[in-house]
């Protein structure tokens, strides 16, 4: 989760991953292009590929959902 | 829409979709006649596709589960790939089929007027090809949604529609058909097929939303369009400052036009008990051009993001450019050049999807390079904020944020207002070398079309828009304040709203409003 919480910060510092209360997609704090580039950072740390097919808001509203998103696709490999 | 109104709460609740598939048909025949069979083409090819991939779907799930114990993970991912790779050939038919009609209506004399030297040059004359082609009401609009299904099938989002007709009413739905919202067939299609019971504070909302709308319409845009077309008939006759005036008033004429018509679908849609997704969210108290375009056209933006942006910048040729870009550029650029190019690639479809001519095209462009100026120089502003020593939330960096956006919006709005790109250059150039100011002050506003009188009128509205967008930003919800003040008070507030379109509405002969700007898209 450290690993998920550090690649969020340096993406978006202004936000505070730890503590969030708000749904990240939801609620227009992520927008498009963040999406896009912790995609990036994520598929390279934990070597999973996220297709557009995951790309649900449900997937990435909080950091435990992406977590989550990440076990479920290494367990498929 | 009184009789559709009646007839739908009058027969079964079962049978109530049928009654505004029918109103649907008639609108649109009644419109647009035999193209009326160009919808219902469309509808069957996204139809069959839809079903065809749901049974791909299927059928794959199907052979995994039953053959679970003899196939390893290496087995399951090359037989999902092999499925995978069946089915894009259906959506790519699907897709083929449904933007080649709209590409043929929409596109094929401006293709040919484009390629014009190249047809000389092989002995063609372009001219014996041209046709004169009618475009389809709302075509622009219901390909999209068409797109978004048989795409949402592909994926396995949700189920097939099996229902021809039910789903035949998903794509002709009356109020959103001429000018949108692009709605999803997950979010619309149940809403239209339940029979709604009839609702009095349903029916009170959606004639506030319905009155409202009319004024935005008939006393905001169709006002400022007798202005426009003044002006921008004849550019050259005036000054910079008139021009940049001028094109300012017409990004609020054409926010009154699109917004008014999209209160309007939901009002008539919020009668029947259905809810139309938004479309606008105050978009000019946007602070930059990208939170404009989240604000402004929602349901567009939504779908340039889900069916263009994310599978592009997603897509393994686009992984591959950003790690090579990120050898040559280094870290920072690299990791930016897939989204950057999507988006450029999203603002140029933005543009020439809203019309066949080049001046759209430029109108996305613009849109592109300002979002990845001001992305690419966030590091340069933000010394700058600090040398300056500017406090990012305070009320008044807001404001002036605000203003930026809104200027930086309504000089771009030259593009599709001119009557071609080169039009557009010399009005941005006239607003630099030749501002000419005086001709704010000289009287010369008074002689483009409106009188001191409209002006008021122009400005009270501008005014009651403005309030109002505040109002909501705030999150004050308008329609149920009004309704619920006093007897006196609500019907006071509704026959001025009804009065003030019928005072102070523009209208042409037998009283007929203005057609919708994004009509014609």
């Amino acid at each position: 989760m450290e690993k998920l919480y550090k690649i969020l910060e340096g993406i978006r510092s202004d936000i505070d991953f730890r503590n969030n209360t708000v749904k990240l997609i939801d609620d227009g704090v992520l927008d498009s292009f963040d999406i896009i580039a912790i995609i990036g950072e994520l598929n390279e740390a934990f070597e999973v590929e996220i297709s557009v097919e995951e790309l649900l808001p449900e997937n990435f509203n909080s950091p435990e959902a992406m977590m989550d998103l990440i076990h479920k696709l290494q367990e498929e490999v | 829409m009184a009789a559709v109104c009646a007839v739908y709460f009058i027969v079964p609740i079962k049978c109530r979709w049928a009654v505004l598939l029918a109103a649907s048909y008639l609108f649109y025949w009644w419109n647009s006649a035999y193209l009326a069979f160009v919808l219902a083409g469309m509808t069957a090819i996204t139809w069959l596709i839809g079903l065809w991939l749901e049974r791909k779907n299927q059928k794959s799930a199907e052979y995994i589960k039953l053959h679970k114990e003899e196939m390893d993970a290496s087995a399951r991912k090359s037989y999902k790939l092999s499925v995978t790779k069946r089915k894009k050939w259906i959506l790519f038919l699907g897709i083929l089929l449904d933007l080649g009609v709209l590409l043929f209506f929409k596109y094929y004399n401006f293709f040919l007027e484009n390629t014009s030297p190249l047809l000389a040059y092989l002995g063609i004359d372009p001219d014996a090809f041209k046709l004169d082609l009618l475009l389809p009401l709302g075509i622009s609009f219901y390909t999209l949604q068409a797109i978004a299904y048989m795409v949402d099938m592909y994926r396995g989002k949700y189920k097939a529609d099996h229902h021809f007709f039910k789903f035949a009413l998903f794509m002709s739905f009356f109020p959103q058909i001429v000018q949108g919202p692009i709605a999803r067939h997950n979010a619309l299609a149940e809403q239209l097929q339940t029979g709604h019971a009839f609702d009095f504070t349903r029916l009170k909302y959606g004639c506030q939303l319905i009155l409202w709308g009319f004024m935005k319409k008939l006393i905001l845009a169709d006002r400022i369009g007798i202005l426009s077309d003044t002006v921008f008939g004849s550019y050259k006759d005036y000054g910079g400052m008139v021009l940049l005036f001028s094109v300012i008033l017409y990004g609020l004429q054409v926010y009154g036009d699109f917004s008014g018509g999209m209160d309007i679908a939901r009002g008539v849609s919020q009668i029947f008990g259905i809810e139309l997704e938004l479309n606008f969210r105050q978009p000019y108290f946007a602070k930059s051009i990208e939170e404009f375009w989240r604000r402004w056209h929602i349901t567009l933006g939504a779908w340039m993001r889900d069916y263009i942006f994310y599978p592009l910048s997603l897509s393994k040729r686009f992984g591959a450019l950003g790690r090579g870009a990120r050898k040559i550029f280094g870290n920072y650029i690299g990791k930016k050049l897939p989204s950057f190019l999507a988006m450029f690639i999203v603002y140029f479809l933005v543009g020439f999807w809203h019309g066949s001519s080049w001046k759209y095209v430029a109108y996305g462009i613009w849109n592109g390079v300002i979002i990845t100026a001001g992305i690419l120089l966030e590091p340069v502003y933000q010394k700058g904020l600090a040398l300056f020593r500017v406090k990012e939330k305070s009320y008044g960096w807001s404001l002036f944020q605000m203003f930026r956006t809104f200027l930086l919006c309504s000089v771009g709005r030259f593009f599709p207002r001119a009557a071609s790109c080169t039009a557009a250059i010399v009005m941005m150039k006239q607003v630099c070398l030749s501002p000419q100011p005086w001709q704010l002050v000289d009287g010369t506003l008074l002689t483009l079309g409106l009188d001191g009188k409209d002006m008021a009128v122009l400005f009270g509205m501008v005014v009651l828009v403005l309030l109002v967008d505040i109002a909501h930003e705030r999150g004050i919800r308008i329609r149920e304040t009004v309704a619920s003040q006093g007897l006196v008070c609500r019907w006071l507030v509704y026959w001025t709203a009804f009065y003030l379109i019928v005072i102070f509405g523009i209208y042409g002969p037998a009283y007929s409003s203005a057609a919708f700007i994004y009509q014609q898209f």
